[in-house]
């Protein structure tokens, strides 16, 4: 008789009634999407809908204060700090779905299913004392008063105590991410050295040969003895044999040339 | 709407800092620990780190001896000021002494400490290879260490659920961490710590959704509160039922009670030695101090509801640990499951609902937190090349080799089975009548022969030590610094002590009275 439920219906009005079936409906969805989803991102994103629709019930219920916390803090910093940490660690890394125990999921439904329906009997069955968010608030003149009343008074020690939480999350992430240096940092000179005392190349490596035809970067460029400098064209390209041909002019056509003699114009020099 | 609200004045909330000194001296310390961390030298941290906690564990004892006798209510009635809170804060508050001279011992690994040499190195890699060589040591261990204890002398003397919770929340954090930081078998660590703090996360959303309920039905979190509501209420409390199994869940899971009790061997195996010992003794006294308090002064109108909840919860809880212990083969996970047992036994104490009941089972975790701890200092000494040797094995022929250790844990291990002359004698006989007293006799005889056979398996491992042949290659018994010399030479003498001359513990555990409300 006096039910959860009639106890709602008489004290709510239609408004609030669209609201509640509304935004109750989606967080419901949300929560299920987040469980059912492959993709982390999905369930984060899933998740992040469900907490702006408790914030809107909360709003609707005149707890206007913990609403907006909810949409700040929850959806707009820890879930969006949630969805970074996903990103860094790889968006495209998805957890194995593979049962270690038989039979676990189909258990833990089972077990889940109960737990709810059993929740359900007993809240659907239940009376509560009728003071509301409007009772609450009219005490300190308003509902953050009436928060602040509250945390700064009632329950002072327990504010306190909770920066012994904070300050444990932050030593936390520090031992569990941070590294500090060992060695001194390396300076310009020991960088100097170390590139020299490593045997390769020390400096910038020579740029593609420059020739009357060809300048790509497939081109080797000469040493002085005439000899090929392999190391003028990229790796991957004379791992892929793709070196280019460099077209060289016989001794004697330089001579004709340097002589004055025509009849070697328009012919390629090979 | 003229635009202007009508301001009520909050009052000025009321705190008696000389009522809740022991919390702030603890609290204050670790504040002060983490500064350390930032500004003194890594060469001379470690020094100053053992100096500020052991001086502020002492300190926070004498604070709490002065407040002796006290019965109040502090911090706007959210703590609980009187004899039981003391004296789970003073047991816990000693084990935690105790506990930090096991962590404090370096001298058994030759590489140092039992943590790593920094916790966000690669397990085996070349980064923590050089650092172990440069003798580094991860010295945030310590303010972890003290908000630990912080929250564990909050957690048994909360009035009201929602700083209980916050407490609760104190406690267990830096728990997960230490749990993840050993020396050696360091994926093992990170999985125990990765297990407990999923596990722990899920027990505390169970504790934190009773506490709604709880809340939904009485409109207030405050323990006294909840019991006037009960008394004024006639029928129709199906969110009391509910609330209170959901907040026992949470309290049940950190005692290490069936079927929560998953985590304990994972945890107990996988954490660092040292920290094991820790957990294994200071939790379970905070826990059952705060299942006592709630159980006690919030439900103590229900109690023919939830009475046989732990009835049947205590009887698993003691058949399921001796049973699992007898197939154990790792040293870890056989305390481990004989701390679950132990956790059915102190389990009486709570369902005898009396005032004998509070004071035997403060007893009882006093008596078994001392033996537990130089249990735990016994196993960080037997070592191979390796590290720990934990396998049963290596064990066979420990009491030829070195007679002494093996003696020494010989005895921690019959104060673990109740034989006379140990402090578990007393322990045992104490919740056993006061549970009798309390109309719990089937339970009794479930739990005397749950005793039964625990005697079984903790004489198998004496037989093991003093009779099988010493393997070949078998570890050795490192000798320790002065850290562990010390904390096992507390803990022989206590279970000693407690077994042969109980009576002043008792009497002071009986004249810590009942719970103020």
């Amino acid at each position: 008789m006096t039910g959860l439920a009639t106890v709602m219906l008489s004290v709510i009005d239609t408004g609030e009634q669209i609201t509640f079936w509304i935004c109750g409906s989606l967080a419901l969805i949300g929560a299920l999407g987040m469980v059912l989803s492959r993709k982390a991102v999905h369930s984060a994103l899933w998740i992040a809908m469900t907490m702006i629709n408790l914030a809107c019930l909360y709003m609707a219920q005149g707890a206007l204060f913990l609403g907006m916390v909810q949409i700040i803090v929850y959806t707009g910093a820890v879930m969006m700090l949630f969805l970074f940490v996903l990103m860094l660690v790889g968006v495209d890394s998805s957890d194995s779905v593979v049962e270690t125990i038989r039979g676990q999921r189909l258990a833990a439904g089972l077990a889940g299913l109960a737990f709810a329906l059993m929740l359900i009997a007993v809240i659907s069955r239940v009376t509560l004392g009728d003071v509301g968010t409007q009772g609450a608030d009219a005490v300190y003149g308003g509902n953050l008063q009436g928060l602040a009343a509250l945390i700064f008074g009632k329950y002072l020690l327990a504010f306190e105590v909770t920066s012994a939480l904070l300050i444990t999350a932050a030593i936390g992430a520090m031992i569990l991410a941070h590294r500090e240096r060992i060695e001194p940092k390396k300076e310009q000179k020991d960088l100097s050295k170390e590139r020299f005392l490593s045997g390769e190349h020390p400096g910038s490596l020579p740029p593609p040969g420059v020739y009357a035809r060809h300048n790509a970067v497939d081109t080797p460029a000469l040493l002085p003895d005439g000899t090929l400098a392999e190391n003028s064209v990229p790796a991957s390209l004379r791992a892929r044999g793709a070196i280019r041909t460099v077209d060289r002019a016989l001794g004697d056509e330089v001579q004709q040339l340097a002589a004055g003699d025509g009849s070697l114009e328009g012919e390629d020099l090979r | 709407m003229n635009g202007l609200i009508a301001l009520v004045p909050i009052p000025t909330p009321n705190m008696d800092l000389g009522q809740i000194a022991p919390l702030e001296i603890v609290f204050g310390a670790a504040l002060i620990s983490v500064l350390v961390e930032a500004f003194v030298r890594r060469e001379g941290r470690r020094r100053v780190q053992l100096v500020l906690v052991f001086a502020s564990l002492i300190a926070a004892v004498a604070a709490l001896v002065g407040l002796a006798g006290t019965r109040t209510l502090t911090a706007q009635a959210s703590v609980a000021v009187d004899g039981p809170a003391l004296f789970m804060q003073g047991t816990v508050l000693l084990l935690a002494i105790v506990g930090a001279l096991l962590i404090a011992e370096r001298s058994i690994d030759p590489a140092g400490d039992a943590f790593a040499p920094r916790a966000s190195a690669l397990p085996g890699g070349r980064e923590e290879r050089e650092l172990t060589a440069a003798g580094w040591s991860q010295t945030e261990v310590w303010p972890l260490f003290l908000f630990c204890v912080g929250g564990m002398l909050l957690f048994p003397a909360s009035n009201d659920l929602l700083t209980m919770f916050v407490a609760l929340e104190v406690l267990s954090l830096p728990l997960y961490l230490l749990a993840g930081l050993a020396r050696r078998r360091r994926l093992l660590s990170q999985e125990a710590s990765l297990k407990y703090f999923l596990l722990g996360a899920f027990s505390s959303a169970f504790f934190l959704f009773g506490t709604a309920m709880l809340y939904g039905f009485a409109g207030t979190f405050s323990l006294g509160g909840i019991a006037d509501a009960l008394s004024g209420n006639a029928g129709d409390n199906g969110l009391v039922m509910l609330g209170v199994a959901l907040l026992a869940v949470g309290l049940l899971f950190k005692v290490a009670a069936v079927p929560f009790h998953q985590w304990t061997p994972d945890v107990y195996q996988g954490a660092p030695t040292p920290i094991t010992a820790f957990m294994a003794t200071c939790v379970k006294v905070a826990a059952f101090g705060a299942l006592l308090r709630v159980m006690y002064v919030a439900l103590g109108g229900v109690r023919w509801d939830w009475q046989p909840m732990l009835w049947i919860i205590a009887i698993i809880t003691m058949l399921v640990g001796v049973i699992v212990a007898i197939a154990q083969t790792d040293i870890k996970r056989m305390l481990a499951y004989s701390s679950i047992a132990h956790a059915g036994f102190i389990l009486l104490g709570v369902i005898a609902v009396s005032e004998a009941g509070i004071a035997s089972t403060m007893f009882y975790l006093a008596a078994y937190g001392f033996a537990t701890l130089g249990a735990f200092a016994v196993v960080s000494l037997v070592r191979d090349s390796s590290g720990e040797a934990t396998h049963l094995s290596q064990w066979a022929g420990l009491g030829k080799r070195s007679p002494v250790v093996a003696g020494i844990f010989t005895l921690f291990l019959l104060a673990f089975a109740g034989i006379p002359l140990t402090s578990g004698f007393t322990s045992k006989f104490a919740v056993f009548s006061a549970a009798i007293a309390g109309g719990a006799t089937p339970v009794v005889i479930v739990a005397v022969f749950a005793s039964v056979i625990s005697a079984f398996f903790y004489a198998r491992i004496i037989v093991l030590m003093f009779f099988a042949e010493p393997a070949e290659e078998g570890p050795r018994v490192v000798l320790p610094s002065a850290f562990t010399a010390l904390a096992l030479a507390i803990g022989v003498a206590v279970t000693v002590l407690l077994g042969v001359l109980p009576q002043p513990l008792l009497n002071l555990a009986q004249q810590a009275g009942i719970f103020l409300r």
